[in-house]
């Protein structure tokens, strides 16, 4: 049996709750994380307020000055705002007041944020502008002589903004983001997003199953081919079996990748990138799969994760982010958001929007996903102290650069998660 | 299956526009049934069907839910719900309203809005509304019958309950 990891010292002398992680470690993983509320109480403390880089939005996404949208860390609201500098501001979405949201839609373009419970007014960096009825009305009433504007804000949220992606955390003391993705993770965030980005569509999905269950089902690269049957289906010449997992030092962010076979590696693709590669395939509507090889490292298929809820694909040509936000223990509504670049053809467009059907609540390679979590909640809610069983490629949470039969990133997600959760 | 479609020209009533509220009905009348098999055939053989979302269609953004471009790719949404698509068992039933429709004799076409809910009826028992929205279709004779040569169906939320794998 392998030692279990210690957990790190992000949350040392925090109260501890009563459970106790099974001897074995990170191989198992035990039903009651997935049901208990208190848990999910201490997650939003410790994960999605502590030391962590939560995914906001995209910079392209808040283009113009006075553009705002809404989103969340955790459950708590988020307003993220670019200002009349150009500059990317982040916000809880509650006001200094009373409390309300201050911000009701998704996204809109604003002057200045506005609460309409009594009319108090921010600047696009949450900064209290103006206070409704300050000096009372004909002389009566008001705020007390010694009220300050400067005193009263929205309450910021430190903010970094790589390749675009906009990221908040609550916390002073988290390194940067480069630094909290590491390396490797940082390398391959940048080979997909780093040049100017284009939403081509989005739309969520509710998943009735705890967050943890959709971040273990995203680093779960032995399901794939098992559950997820349309490539063989279909008989999908899909050339990249040669594939691994890489995972990132504090094991929780992974990359899975899949990689087109050398020896198939024909020359016509090398030559000709922007042509279409064709997948053989039993389809009757092979313009599904038309792709073009976008990049030189073979690479045809990848999901990046970064802890906590946020992931990347890229399924031959189709990017997209996915970003996974819980809503109660047993709910999480899982967001897709699909990208080409500003630099694309018409043609590659027209090649990611077909290939947007591989993927998203309707997704032919991937639509379990939507159900899938939720028979493990279901199978497992009312036995809160048995544990899954994970020992597919060992029982320790290291890369595996030449297979994806293993469930090490899953073990990668437990070790990281019992670091900053302190169990 | 109670359908147009099948109908050949020469009984057709010679209304185009009550022939295709009949398609838009038998349509959903079709899937709440489980006749998914017979849904390609409900299309042109190039015809466009599109799931998207209001917001992405206000915004006259591209990737909504489901494409497909052309038959061929409904066939193979049919043999993937039945082949490789796993999921809970589950039936619809369509509510659809009485479309707006307008006819233009130059193109033979007609364009149609109507609106629709859709309740999710799981095995378990569990029924729910799933889907409410409008389609917009583009309607067209080929091979002596009325069929969608585009149904776009735009959903009034941007979310999904669980996942999608049967058409709406």
């Amino acid at each position: 049996m392998q030692a279990t990891p210690h957990p790190s010292t992000h949350a040392a002398g925090k109260p501890a709750l009563d459970f106790t992680w099974p001897v074995e470690g990170i191989a198992r993983a035990p039903y009651r994380l997935f049901t208990d509320p208190e848990i999910y109480r201490l997650e939003q403390e410790r994960i999605f307020r502590g030391r962590c880089w939560n995914y906001l939005c995209l910079d392209v996404e808040i283009p113009k000055a006075g553009d705002y949208r809404t989103t969340v860390i955790g459950e708590t609201p988020v307003i993220v705002t670019r200002d009349h500098d150009g500059k990317i501001h982040a916000m809880v979405n509650r006001c200094a007041h009373k409390g309300a949201l201050v911000c009701l839609k998704k996204q809109d373009n604003v002057a200045s944020l506005t609460c309409v419970y009594h009319a108090w007014n921010y600047e696009l960096d949450g900064k209290l502008k103006g206070v409704a009825f300050r000096n009372g009305v004909r002389g009566q009433g008001g705020m007390p002589s010694d009220f300050d504007v400067a005193k009263h804000r929205l309450q910021p949220i430190r903010i970094e903004n790589f390749c675009g992606i906009i990221f908040g955390t609550f916390s002073e003391e988290v390194e940067g983001v480069e630094s909290y993705l590491g390396p490797d993770m940082a390398q391959f965030i940048k080979r997909n997003l780093d040049r100017p980005l284009r939403v081509l569509g989005t739309h969520s999905q509710t998943i009735h199953n705890n967050w943890k269950l959709y971040a273990e089902n995203l680093r779960d690269s032995y399901h794939a081919t098992l559950l997820h049957t349309f490539y063989t289906t279909f008989k999908v010449n899909r050339l990249d079996m040669d594939g691994g997992i890489i995972l990132s030092d504090e094991k929780w962010h992974h990359l899975s990748f899949a990689r087109r076979a050398k020896m198939e590696e024909a020359a016509e693709y090398s030559e000709a990138k922007v042509h279409s590669a064709s997948y053989d395939s039993a389809l009757e509507g092979p313009g599904l799969l038309e792709a073009w090889e976008e990049f030189d490292d073979g690479i045809t298929h990848s999901i990046q994760t970064v802890f906590p809820n946020m992931c990347i694909q890229f399924t031959l040509n189709s990017l997209a982010i996915r970003f996974f936000a819980p809503k109660g223990v047993d709910k999480t509504e899982l967001f897709w958001i699909y990208l080409g670049y500003d630099r694309d053809t018409e043609q590659q467009s027209q090649m990611r929007i077909m290939q947007s059907n591989l993927t998203g609540a309707a997704g032919l390679v991937s639509l379990e996903d939507g159900c899938i979590n939720e028979f493990v909640q279901r199978g497992t809610r009312n036995d809160p102290q048995c544990s899954s069983f994970m020992e597919m490629g060992g029982r320790v949470a290291e890369s595996e650069k030449n297979s994806r039969a293993t469930e090490a990133a899953v073990r990668g997600f437990w070790q990281g998660y019992r670091g900053i959760m302190g169990f | 299956m109670p359908s147009v479609i099948e109908k050949p020209a020469a009984q057709s009533s010679g209304d185009p526009c009550r022939e295709a509220a009949e398609l838009i009905a038998s349509y959903g009348h079709a899937m709440d049934d489980g006749e998914i098999d017979l849904w390609p055939q409900f299309f042109t053989s190039n015809g466009i069907y599109h799931i998207t979302t209001r917001e992405n269609h206000e915004a006259g953004l591209p990737i909504g839910i489901m494409r497909c471009v052309g038959r061929g790719m409904m066939i193979d949404r049919v043999k993937a719900f039945h082949t490789a698509n796993i999921f809970e068992p589950h039936t619809y039933n369509h509510i659809v309203g009485y479309p707006t429709m307008s006819y233009d004799k130059a193109s033979g076409c007609v364009t149609a809005r109507s609106n629709f809910q859709v309740v999710r009826i799981m095995e378990t028992g569990r029924m729910e509304l799933y889907a409410t929205g409008k389609y917009l279709d583009v309607i067209q004779q080929e091979g002596g019958s009325l069929k969608f040569r585009e149904r776009v169906v735009v959903m009034d939320s941007r979310n999904v309950d669980i996942l999608l794998v049967v058409p709406l």
